[in-house]
């Protein structure tokens, strides 16, 4: 367990032409600053040939935050960087769930959750997909409970600000 | 055309004039093709770390020129491009821009452990400004362009360019038909675009005007955008002494009344103690390094602090600033200086202070520079560089190795030409100095050029005399020979009870080395020699290589101790 772990969590969006070697410079760069990247993900936007970035890593301090981003900011394909604020943006992720349930535990679980059942074997295995907030898949994968699930495979945030 | 002939059309068309490098396989084909024009010269190292600090060498040396340019060095694949990092590396640390241009194997076997094959990309990445990678001859001409564009726009650094073999021997019918020189490349969210906030300026003019005890800490970027002379008016004007940054010096003459020299870990008593008691730091085109600050904790407490700076992330990363301009050194002074607002005092106490400070240790200084020889009975680096200085009237180019003598050529050497000291400075790479001193001598072919280094530094590209012989290069050698690795020796000599671990060195003979190379030597153990020998390699038409027998057991002070604050400055020993 390291301290970081107690740390508050950030996240920083950024937006970047969509060339080579890009990832590897900025994670290359968050290492360098000691970090431990916590989620990131990079996916097209509407702007052809740009791409979005949010990371997802814990630091305290705002001015080690802020000279974080001003170093990717740096790079040359980087078109702008900043930290998202936590409290007015959405996030999301998704995840998929291999795990065992009779059909009475489905029932409760349908219940309470909202998913998307994507294969069932023998009406004893599933494979569902969960959406939603980083917070409610945490709670389902708990309710779920973690001597039932087989496999799990999450996403990572994405964010948008309101 | 071919790739290769684009490479050379886009490097024509950019202005370079010089490349510095050394064949292989992956980078033949580059190299015919330079075989079959004249608009290029070749210049081969010998060894591919010599070609990236000759190429530094050019960029440092013609910023403040009527035709500033980035140097250009070539290299192999797999061990050549190794090679070239540490002098990237460097160059990096330095705001140096460069551009390199490496072979790689064919595209069909990257990645496959191919004969000299490395992931030039992925280790020059995090050491680059940008790394580039063509994957067809129609991407060469424009990433050559933009690679030239990155490395000199803004703050400067090193670009690579890695070109497979096979992208280099590809045909295509579509070339550039752009001005080089007024492209700007396809990258949003690059560009700098100075701007001052007025309120920023009106802040910044107000600390100014309030202030009883300001300093001036002049950078790189002094040197960088070329404005020596606006900051010495503005000093003059403001009534504000400058202290200098390692890379700061040279910027104004350095007796000026209003300089303190260099300020720093081996800085000048006055330099430090004027830093640790001002109310306001101006600092221009720096970026406050721990060579600079000492710790951190102690560092000017009681001090508001101006930041100009051209790079955002600088700013408010070691030192928080009171007011920052994110701006080219050369707007912001020019802004500054030209404000009706701003006021003359006389701060007389503050002065009269800097005096006082100015006197504290040089008696004892110049006591030693006018003795001449060190305890062990052999000469000392500063009454050499005292010499050297008062024989060249400061007027000269010097390029310094890292170390000991380095510090004391920074502190005791006369800087009367702007932009006239080069080194390896935030790198701090021994060896710089030999093949840098090649390509400041390519840049300003009219001025003389001393390149001074330790038996250490000097022997790390020694390799670099086949180069000046070969080209017959004017560099005078300086090597202050004094069997260790000095500012080691030092750091034992003080810190670690004299226990020299790894610093006591055997020499050859460095006579026959110069003789081996056709370069005319003379050695030096007598301080009655010294001005003589001093003025006949200055004298001598080409190449000279002067040995000196240098003292081991001098030290350069003051010293803040690394980790250390500015209170627990040594000025003195025993």
């Amino acid at each position: 367990m390291t301290t970081t772990a107690l740390m508050k969590r950030r996240a920083i969006l950024v937006f970047m032409l969509d060339r080579p070697g890009v990832l590897n410079k900025i994670a290359m760069l968050i290492r360098r600053k000691m970090y431990n990247v916590e989620t990131l993900t990079v996916c097209k936007t509407n702007q052809p040939g740009t791409s979005r970035m949010t990371i997802t890593l814990r630091e305290d301090s705002d001015e080690k935050m802020r000279q974080v981003i001003k170093q990717i900011e740096k790079s040359t394909e980087v078109i702008s960087a900043r930290e998202l604020d936590m409290n007015e943006s959405f996030w999301r992720e998704v995840a998929i769930v291999k795990f065992e349930a009779d059909e009475d535990r489905m029932e409760v679980l349908k219940r309470t959750y909202q998913f998307e059942i994507l294969d069932r074997q023998n009406h004893e295995l599933f494979i569902v997909q969960v959406t939603g907030t980083s917070l409610s898949i945490d709670e389902f994968l708990q309710d779920v409970g973690a001597d039932r699930i087989v496999e799990v495979a999450r996403s990572g945030f994405t964010a948008m600000e309101k | 055309m071919k790739g290769t002939e684009l490479v050379l059309k886009a490097l024509i068309d950019n202005g370079v004039k010089f490349i510095f490098g050394y064949t292989g396989g992956a980078i033949m084909p580059i190299f015919d093709e330079m075989e079959k024009q004249d608009a290029l010269t070749f210049i081969m190292s010998r060894h591919e770390q010599g070609a990236v600090f000759m190429a530094q060498g050019i960029s440092r040396a013609s910023l403040s020129t009527s035709d500033p340019r980035t140097g250009v060095c070539m290299a192999t694949s797999g061990p050549g491009a190794m090679n070239l990092v540490t002098g990237i590396a460097d160059a990096n640390m330095d705001s140096v821009p460069v551009l390199a241009i490496t072979g790689q194997v064919p595209t069909g076997v990257i990645a496959t452990d191919a004969f000299q094959e490395s992931d030039v990309v992925g280790v020059m990445m995090p050491l680059t400004k940008q790394t580039y990678m063509p994957l067809s001859v129609d991407e060469i001409e424009t990433t050559i362009h933009e690679a030239m564009y990155v490395a000199s726009s803004g703050r400067g650094g090193p670009v690579v360019v890695d070109i497979p073999k096979d992208v280099q021997l590809q045909e295509t019918e579509s070339v550039c038909e752009f001005d080089a020189r007024s492209c700007e490349p396809q990258l949003p969210g690059f560009f700098y675009r100075p701007s001052v906030d007025l309120d920023s300026l009106k802040q910044a003019v107000g600390l100014i005007n309030r202030s009883e005890r300001p300093i001036i800490l002049c950078g790189h970027g002094v040197i960088s955008s070329n404005t020596g002379p606006q900051l010495q008016a503005f000093a003059e004007r403001a009534n504000i002494p400058v202290a200098f940054t390692l890379h700061g010096l040279s910027a104004l003459p350095v007796d000026h009344r209003m300089s303190l020299g260099m300020v720093g870990m081996h800085g000048t008593v006055e330099a430090n103690r004027a830093l640790m008691n001002a109310d306001l730091i101006i600092s221009l085109g720096m970026r406050f390094d721990d060579r600079v600050t000492g710790n951190l904790k102690d560092f000017a407490r009681e001090a508001a602090v101006i930041h100009v700076e051209i790079d955002p992330s600088e700013i408010d990363k070691n030192v928080k600033s009171s007011v920052a301009l994110n701006t080219d050194v050369a707007q912001a002074l020019n802004l500054l200086h030209r404000d009706p607002a701003l006021v003359s005092k006389p701060r007389t106490r503050w002065f009269a202070q800097i005096d006082a400070f100015r006197l504290e240790i040089a008696d004892q200084i110049q006591k030693e520079i006018d003795t001449g020889i060190g305890r062990e009975g052999q000469l000392l680096v500063k009454t050499i560089t005292s010499r050297l200085s008062r024989l060249t009237q400061g007027k000269d180019i010097i390029v310094g190795d890292v170390g000991q003598h380095q510090m004391i050529l920074a502190r005791f050497y006369n800087f009367q030409t702007v932009n006239s000291w080069f080194t390896s400075g935030g790198a701090g790479t021994m060896g710089c100095a030999l093949p840098m001193s090649i390509g400041v001598k390519l840049a300003r072919p009219n001025e003389r050029v001393w390149s001074v280094s330790g038996d250490g530094g000097f022997q790390m590209n020694i390799q670099e005399l086949g180069t000046i012989m070969e080209h017959d290069i004017d560099v005078k050698i300086l090597l202050m020979n004094n069997g260790y690795l000095g500012m080691v020796r030092q750091w034992q000599t003080l810190f670690y009870d004299g226990r020299y671990a790894g610093t006591p060195m055997k020499n050859p003979d460095y006579g026959a080395i110069a003789g081996a190379y056709g370069i005319p030597y003379l050695k030096v153990s007598d301080l009655d020699q010294v001005d003589d020998a001093i003025q006949t390699a200055a004298d001598h038409k080409g190449p000279f290589m002067l040995e000196f027998i240098c003292d081991p057991s001098e030290i350069i002070l003051p010293m803040v101790p690394a980790g250390g604050g500015y209170k627990e400055m040594i000025v003195s020993i025993d």
